[in-house]
């Protein structure tokens, strides 16, 4: 086994990353229950919010990134009170065709703006590394997987002690009696809907130097976090964090060790989720989410 | 009178199909192009709303598509096999994908069974790019110049396959198949308590809604003459299933052949509006899922139905037939 270190230093800094993707998409569910086919697009969105205020101000992605979750939470904010609420009681069916049709919309909408062309904001630190032992440590990737920890955990505290988070746990929990417990239900959905989406956006923004910006880029990450949240038990917002580190193992892992193994990376999200869902179908946590 | 008009209102849908098949055989290329899309998308789409009224919402009809067509492309440029033994193939390959999809998603419903067609259809992707020597990789597959038949012959298929899978939804419709599905998509648990095997039924309505779509891929396949991993399992094609059967109206039996009419009109006229820019059909595919969903849930159908049921019952009579299919 060579390149273990490697390969570990890698997984650890991807599962950071998968940690933020997942996150927000994971809350949302959570307490609304509406699955947020469009989350990807908050991504991209938020991407290509740090390409151009990188190329047009100079600005750096990390210095934007405040700016653009508050845009990026007012807006989810606002979708959802204009949006979503309506469609909190409808069937699954349209749930998922809604959300995904405003994917649909936005990405087209960047692609008529901004065209397909692959685009990448490179601030400086980004292309430099440093030796850890004999494993290399991306200089950028450690800077976003900081970032990830850094948003995870504060959403964490929000969550177990801020009384918004406290009445979001509650309603995720049991819907009706935290009503009757006086908890304004619209608006905590739309809050912790904004909050899924400012989220997003901050992957977005760390991903605008890892990767390359087009307006299809949040589908195959809403994909992949679909896998982890599979993996974690849907709704489980811990179970999402272990879920990541798993998959950015295994992705990693095949990449490194497996023949081909750039490519084949890709399919491990897929085949993950369809074994999961055979074998184990409430997830690694064993979280009760069937319904 | 009355049993005269219904009956003539029975005929009607007969006569649309074969309307349909005889205007393979007229020679105007535009006419014969839309009408194949038409026939294509009646497939697709009546195949997505079999699921959906069993309350399988598939995001994945892309799959199916992609290994129709992959076995058919695969079958003539290793085998030679002619057209019509390509789509019988498809076919047979899609149901066999169906049933191991409904044997693999067991119990799984809503979000969850959306999610593992996703994930069937990007992993069958991401897997043909990955063994090029079996499927051609990126590259792809072009058919064999042998092999080609007329397009006459092409669109007579495209044709004869949609009017095949909407009387074969019409003839479900009218079973107790159609009941089946409506409890199950209300309550599966509920419907297997009353007796109703569900696996058994998830299995045939995937089997046949995937058989579906694998055999229009493999004579959309025939047609464009040229596959890649792509085009196979373009997000596409997931889309204009879904699209068409809400715009036409979900669950109910004429739904998604009004929807795929409405749809080709549409995709044509921003094409003829806003020129042959790549987001601006898909642009106005999700304005209208969005807008559907929100504003006319029955769709164009039900929309249809609301208005027919208002005159009927200004008349002070309630005709039932058009509103108990609508529900």
């Amino acid at each position: 086994m060579e390149y273990l270190g490697q390969c570990a230093v890698d997984s650890i800094l991807l599962g950071g990353l998968y940690t933020l993707m997942v996150i927000g998409l994971s809350l949302s569910f959570g307490i609304t229950r509406v699955i947020n086919f469009a989350h990807g697009e908050a991504i991209m969105l938020g991407a290509y919010g740090a390409y151009w205020a990188m190329t047009l101000w100079n600005v750096d992605p990390l210095i934007a990134m405040p700016v653009l979750m508050l845009l990026g939470g007012i807006a989810g904010y606002v979708l959802f009170r204009i949006l979503f609420t309506r469609i909190l009681s409808a069937p699954a069916a349209n749930q998922i065709l809604l959300t995904f049709g405003l994917g649909l919309i936005l990405q087209n909408v960047a692609l008529t703006l901004w065209s397909g062309d692959q685009r990448s904001a490179n601030p400086a630190y980004v292309f430099s590394s440093f030796q850890l032992g004999d494993s290399t440590v991306a200089v950028g990737r450690l800077i976003g997987c900081a970032i990830a920890v850094l948003l995870v955990g504060g959403l964490f505290v929000w969550l177990k002690h801020a009384e918004a988070g406290r009445a979001s746990r509650a309603l995720a929990e049991n819907g009706e009696a935290a009503v009757l417990m006086g908890i304004n239900v619209n608006q905590m959905y739309a809050i912790a809907f904004g909050i899924s989406t400012a989220l997003g956006v901050a992957t977005g923004t760390i991903m605008s130097s890892l990767s390359a910006v087009t307006p299809f880029m949040g589908f195959n990450m809403l994909v992949k976090s679909f896998a982890i949240i599979v993996l974690g038990g849907l709704g489980n917002v811990m179970g999402s964090v272990a879920g990541a580190f798993l998959l950015a193992f295994a992705e990693t892992a095949v990449s490194y060790y497996v023949p081909n193994g750039d490519g084949w990376a890709e399919a491990v999200a897929f085949a993950v989720l369809f074994f999961v869902l055979i074998l184990r179908p409430r997830g690694i946590a064993g979280q009760a989410v069937m319904e | 009178m009355r049993m005269q008009a219904s009956s003539l209102l029975r005929a009607i849908p007969a006569l649309l199909g074969l309307a349909l098949i005889a205007s393979a055989f007229v020679d105007m290329p535009q006419v014969n192009d839309w009408m194949f899309q038409i026939s294509m998308l009646i497939i697709v789409s009546v195949s997505w709303n079999l699921m959906a009224s069993a309350g399988l919402v598939s995001l994945g009809h892309a799959a199916f598509w992609g290994v129709g067509s992959y076995a058919s492309m695969i079958a003539a440029t290793r085998l030679g096999l002619p057209l019509v033994g390509g789509v019988v193939l498809a076919v047979a390959v899609g149901a066999l994908l169906g049933c191991v999809l409904a044997l693999a998603t067991g119990r799984l419903r809503g979000i969850f069974f959306a999610i593992c067609t996703l994930a069937l259809a990007e992993g069958l992707r991401v897997t043909t790019v990955m063994l090029p020597d079996q499927t051609g990789g990126a590259s792809g597959l072009y058919l064999p110049q042998a092999l080609q038949v007329p397009r006459t012959a092409l669109f007579v298929a495209g044709a004869v396959a949609a009017v095949i899978c909407a009387a074969a939804s019409v003839w479900l419709a009218r079973t107790s198949f159609s009941y089946a599905c409506r409890a199950m998509r209300n309550n599966e648990s509920a419907a297997q308590m009353l007796g109703l095997d569900p696996l058994r039924y998830r299995m045939a309505i995937l089997a046949i809604s995937a058989g579906m779509v694998a055999g229009a891929g493999a004579i959309s396949t025939w047609y464009g003459g040229y596959l890649d991993p792509d085009v196979a399992f373009s997000m596409h094609i997931t889309i204009e299933s879904q699209i068409a059967s809400i715009l036409g109206g979900m669950y109910t039996v004429a739904g998604p052949i009004v929807g795929a009419i409405a749809i080709v009109a549409l995709s044509e006229a921003t094409r003829l509006g806003l020129g042959a820019h790549e987001g601006a059909s898909q642009l106005a595919y999700g304005v209208v899922l969005v807008l559907g969903i929100l504003f006319m849930p029955r769709g164009l159908y039900g929309l249809w139905c609301d208005l027919w049921a208002g005159r009927i019952a200004g008349a002070g009579k309630a005709d039932d037939t058009a509103t108990e299919m609508a529900r």
